[in-house]
């Protein structure tokens, strides 16, 4: 997973690291491309394209921390594995505390 | 997204990743509205693609691809002080206005001299450091590293 460059956010707040945001949405169970991207603009505002999420599906794949279900119709499910679970809690609590240093320090200005 | 930009756009990627994804990536792009921004989108993620490789199907351990390696400073640093280099030389010559032939060396092959030396150890850290995990990306870069030697060189031989 690539880190600071993809760790940033785009000039309308939008929060924007695609694989992130997969493992996001696959937290909350297994979804296909479509499912995929309606949820990440839910959770986050953030619209990926179709090059983007399979860019992210494909990375995530390699690194072992999703995987394929049976195919649906022609949709193809992925789900979140254990490892996958471990690397996103690790990211969010590191976002976690790096947001609440970031609002504590705007917070005494 | 019509079936024929659909296939076109799936061209773009290379053959390993299609294996895998091409199916049920057509099946999402054919209920994607085509927008220039969608076919922006898909084409940058494949020209990625090509340049960092995942490979698709069952996953291979992460490789050490071209593009990862050449993004190492010891790597690209010793190609980028080279492209300075030259810019010295040919800088030089356009001011002399053609060929230089000087007795005594100016500035200009001073900074050269510099720029060039600065290489060496920085090349000796790549070797060492890449060849043996990646030999055929690390001789990849080292023959384009040598290129760009080879380029100030010859520049310097016929210009001066």
């Amino acid at each position: 997973m690539r880190t600071t460059q993809n760790v940033a956010t785009q000039k309308d707040g939008h929060y924007s690291d695609p694989p992130l945001l997969v493992l996001a949405s696959l937290a909350s169970g297994p979804k296909h491309g479509h499912a995929m991207i309606e949820d990440i603009a839910t959770l986050s505002g953030t619209h990926l394209g179709p090059g983007t999420l399979y860019g992210a599906i494909a990375r995530l794949e390699q690194q072992g921390w999703i995987e394929p279900l049976p195919q649906e119709d022609r949709r193809q499910p992925y789900r979140i594995t254990p490892s996958g679970l471990a690397v996103l809690k690790a990211k969010l609590t590191t976002l976690h505390h790096f947001a609440q240093a970031g609002l504590r320090r705007l917070e005494s200005q | 997204m019509s079936p024929t930009l659909t296939r076109l756009l799936i061209r773009l990627y290379p053959r390993p990743w299609r294996n895998r994804y091409a199916a049920e990536f057509a099946a999402l792009l054919e209920t994607w509205p085509s927008t220039p921004r969608t076919t922006l989108n898909i084409i940058s993620s494949a020209l990625h693609e090509r340049i960092s490789p995942t490979q698709g199907g069952p996953m291979t351990p992460s490789p050490i691809t071209l593009g990862a390696i050449t993004r190492k400073p010891s790597a690209y640093l010793p190609i980028a002080l080279s492209l300075l280099a030259l810019t010295v030389v040919l800088t030089a010559v356009t001011l002399n206005g053609g060929p230089v032939r000087e007795a005594d060396e100016g500035s200009a092959a001073h900074i050269w001299q510099i720029l060039m030396a600065l290489q060496a150890p920085i090349l000796l850290i790549f070797a060492i450091k890449w060849l043996h995990r990646a030999p055929r990306r690390a001789a990849q870069v080292l023959a384009l590293q040598a290129t760009a030697v080879a380029a100030n060189l010859a520049a310097v031989f016929f210009l001066t």
